[in-house]
């Protein structure tokens, strides 16, 4: 079953090599374990978040496919739906039973039909329309609903440091 | 040993230096070499200083054998590790409180090996394990993991054997704690050996060996059961011998969780199994040139082994039944598989009852409602057992054709009379109703507990309440045009789907549950009608004993058509077990009430099972049939006992009648069994019997 999950990670791996999607990049972080992977995503354009080069990584279980990985930004993330330790909160990445906000219908949730490539295009239209009803890190969902502007300023810091250019 | 490199080497600095001190300053002193070992060991702060050394030793010891046989630990197992050494360490301490009376140095010592012999375990687990992750696996993998593999399984075996004798020749002490640690140790090191050698298989060949997920189930399975047992018995020797041991709360708490996980894991993967083979159709080769044919699962090419859902969606068959383990749903469009496939198997029953049932009923019902089959079907399954004594076609699932007629009759006569209680005016209106056939879904059951309900009523305890023993609901009788359930063969009638829409909480299952509990009622209520034909016929037979009759005359029975009962002969057999005409969805009366005749017909149909003759079933069955007409003639020599004797003949010659007549009802369907009882029937002899012995009182 697990040789099989490592069958399919090389797979996927190989496809998002031949056929990268526009502002994705991922891969395992070294050879020698393809359950850690390392992903670089790119801001969504005419969004706050644009130009920025977001890294995360993906940690995927022993029985991939069957159960979803875990994704976290290892930079500084401030976004509804991305918890303060940089933990993504998509329902595609929830195991079909557990529910933590309790409104996501299993429709939405992980099955193996999901890929690293689908999970990462979901990240990044999460990036580019956040979802404050359900939120991961509320204080972002309040200022994306409340005060744009400062939400677009913490953005563009957040950009900023990706990128390494100091904020003015 | 799994510290930060600097603490180690200043620790090991440190240690070296103080001890060099300790013994220097004791040359120092004494000059000589006995007497300064002598110094030594008599000065408390020396021995610290000692200890302190010893276990650096111990921690570079440890370091140095990680290195030659896992190289560097990843971040991942590191973090495990030291969680797992936290608790370790936290047991150990609590183990110590319990013998305390033995602590010494050596204890510790012991302590401290096992300590490491437990963290060697955990580091090989997680390096097996993470065999099937990494793509390069190199030989000096290989060679680490089995020579430690094969060395960890030594010490533990030579440390088993080890506390095992200590405990035999000096009693039990620490060494008992000691045996099972490692005992325990020692399984766990199987277990990993046959994960290594089931992830070395699976690496020697190209494809992906399918039954490896099966094999490491059943060997957690079994390690597990192991363990629990291990920690069952330690617990109890501890307690008989020690105290109640704190120490591994713990660890037993996980291994049982461990074991419940794995039980079922394997009863979910059985299951998962099962239906794959049984529910879906292997997908032929146009089907996968038709569609994409790669597995969505593992995106991988499908050639072979390949099975198409309901949904029309095809995955390789291995790939399915892992998924199927977690969830019953199509991992494409989600679609629920199980209710999917439930109207597939629905269309065999039906041809079984139309039949029986055309030819039983004088006025053909129009074909039974679609829904009420499918609710049957289930219900099929839970009289399984006694009826699987009777071989298909041998017996009609209608054995009382006429009854239902003649219980027609006798409600218009009862309700020509006199008694317009409410519960006969409801049997009236179920009557009519089944008259007009209208038996929508869910009417059976109402209907017929009304007309249970009306027919205990006028009894009014005329006759004593019968025995219960002569009450055998073999076969339902189902009045009115209710269409009886199915014959059902045996558990295997119930197909998985039917189970499994009765497991779960949510309302279908909850709908499909009290479907069945439903069925239940109808069959308990057929046989109380049933019950009231038995009553009827005793009735016919008590005629001429005027103890047993009131007021009305009965009628004498004839051949062909048993006497439509007044109301003061029907006996109130079955008022306490007819549940009241509920509707509504109460689970609870329908489940208390048929715990009676169903064991009652569990033991009829065993004592016939357990009949050596090889007379056919029908045979049995009018053994079954008859023994009301026994009853009868046990009550008639009860009850006539002051009577005259030609009194006792007329009883006799009524009940033969009356038995003759009643198996006849049974088998006006069925050809192939005679009308009449056999004389040689051990049951007709032992009527006989009894008619003499009331004929001599």
């Amino acid at each position: 079953m697990a040789g099989r999950a490592l069958k399919r990670l090389m797979t996927e791996y190989k496809q998002l090599t031949l056929n990268p999607p526009e502002g994705i990049i991922a891969g395992p972080t070294n050879e020698e374990n393809f359950f850690e992977w390392e992903a670089l995503i790119m801001g969504p354009e005419g969004t706050c978040f644009e130009c920025g080069v977001f890294p995360a990584k993906l940690i995927f279980p022993p029985d991939y496919p069957l159960s979803p990985p875990k994704m976290q930004f290892t930079c500084e993330m401030f976004h509804p739906n991305i918890y303060s330790d940089g933990r993504v909160c998509i329902s595609i990445l929830h195991a079909p039973g557990d529910d933590p906000m309790g409104y996501e219908s299993s429709a939405e949730r992980w099955s193996p039909v999901q890929s690293v490539e689908k999970i990462l295009l979901s990240v990044v239209s999460m990036l580019a329309e956040p979802n404050d009803e359900s939120s991961a890190n509320v204080d972002a969902a309040k200022m994306w609903r409340d005060d744009r502007e400062q939400f677009n300023k913490i953005a563009e810091r957040l950009v900023r440091n990706t990128l390494n250019i100091p904020y003015p | 040993m799994p510290a930060a490199p600097m603490p180690i080497g200043g620790l090991t600095m440190f240690s070296f230096a103080l001890t060099a001190s300790v013994i220097g300053n004791a040359y120092y002193q004494k000059k000589q070499f006995y007497p300064s070992v002598v110094y030594i060991t008599k000065t408390n702060s020396s021995m610290a200083v000692i200890y302190l050394l010893a276990f650096t030793l111990v921690i570079l010891l440890g370091k140095f054998l990680k290195k030659i046989f896992f190289g560097s630990l990843r971040a991942a197992e590191f973090e495990h590790l030291i969680e797992r050494s936290f608790y370790a360490v936290t047991e150990t301490c609590l183990a110590f409180t319990v013998f305390r009376d033995d602590f010494s140095p050596k204890f510790v010592a012991l302590f401290t090996v096992l300590l490491f012999l437990k963290a060697f375990h955990w580091l090989a687990d997680y390096r097996v394990d993470f065999m099937e992750r990494s793509p390069v696996i190199t030989l000096l993998f290989h060679i680490r993991v089995v020579s430690l593999l094969l060395l960890l399984s030594l010490l533990d075996l030579v440390l088993v054997s080890h506390a095992y004798y200590s405990t035999i020749t000096r009693g039990a002490s620490v060494q008992l704690v000691f045996g099972f640690e490692y005992a325990i140790l020692l399984t766990i090191a199987l277990n990993i050996g046959v994960k290594y050698i089931c992830h070395s298989v699976d690496l020697q060949s190209e494809n992906p060996w399918e039954n490896k997920a099966m094999y490491l189930l059943y060997t957690e399975l079994c390690m597990g059961f192991v363990k629990v047992v291990l920690y069952a018995i330690f617990m109890i020797i501890m307690i008989r011998i020690h105290t109640f041991p704190l120490f591994i709360i713990r660890p037993m708490y996980l291994t049982l969780r461990a074991f419940k996980r794995a039980l079922n894991d394997v009863i979910l993967s059985r299951r998962a199994i099962r239906n794959m083979n049984t529910l879906y159709p292997d997908a032929t080769a146009e089907e996968l040139r038709a569609v994409d044919n790669v597995c969505i699962i593992c995106r991988e090419e499908m050639v072979t082994g390949a099975k198409k859902l309901p949904c029309g969606h095809i995955f390789h068959s291995s790939c399915l039944r892992s998924w199927f383990q977690r969830q019953q749903t199509c991992p494409t469009c989600r679609m629920d598989i199980l209710r999917q496939s439930q109207p597939a198997p629905s269309p065999q029953p039906p041809q079984q009852p139309q039949p029986a049932q055309g030819a039983a009923q004088p006025h053909p019902t129009p074909a039974p409602q679609q829904p009420q089959q499918h609710q049957q079907n289930p219900f099929a399954g839970l009289f399984g057992p006694q009826m699987a004594l009777f071989p298909p076609g041998v017996l009609p699932p209608f054995p009382f054709p006429p009854v239902p007629m003649q219980q027609h009759d006798q409600q218009q006569q009862q309700q020509s009379t006199t008694n317009t209680t409410t519960t006969s005016s409801a049997s009236t209106t179920t009557s009519s109703a089944a008259g007009t056939t209208a038996a929508s879904s869910t009417s059976p059951v109402p209907q017929a507990s009304g007309l249970g309900g009306g027919m205990g009523q006028p009894g009014g305890g005329s006759i004593p309440a019968m025995p219960m023993n002569f009450m055998p609901p073999f076969f339902p009788v189902l009045p009115f045009n209710i269409p009886p359930p199915p014959p059902p063969l045996n558990f295997s009638a119930m197909t998985e789907d039917e189970v499994r829409q009765m497991e779960g909480n949510e309302r279908q299952h909850v709908e499909a549950r009290i479907q069945v509990l439903r069925n239940i009622q109808t069959l308990l209520d057929a046989a109380v009608v049933q019950m009231n034909q038995y009553a009827s016929v005793v009735a016919s037979l008590d005629i001429s004993s005027p103890s047993t009759m009131r007021n009305t005359v009965v009628p004498p029975p004839t051949q062909d058509v048993v006497p439509p009962p007044t109301q003061d002969v029907v006996p109130p057999p079955t008022q306490d077990v007819v549940p009241p005409p509920t509707q509504n969805i109460s689970t609870a009366s329908p489940v208390s009430t048929p715990t009676f005749p169903t064991t009652e017909a569990i033991s009829t149909a065993s004592q016939s099972q357990e009949e050596p003759s090889p007379a056919p079933t029908p045979v049995k069955i009018d053994e079954v049939q008859l023994s009301p007409a026994e009853a009868s003639d046990i009550r008639g020599a009860a009850a006539a006992a002051p009577s005259t004797s030609g009194v006792d003949t007329h009883e006799g010659e009524s009940g033969e009648t009356a038995s003759s007549s009643n198996s006849s009802l049974v088998f006006s369907v069925d050809t192939t069994t005679p009308d009449l009882p056999d004389p040689d029937d051990p049951n007709e002899i032992r009527r006989r019997r009894l008619e003499r012995f009331s004929h001599n009182s």
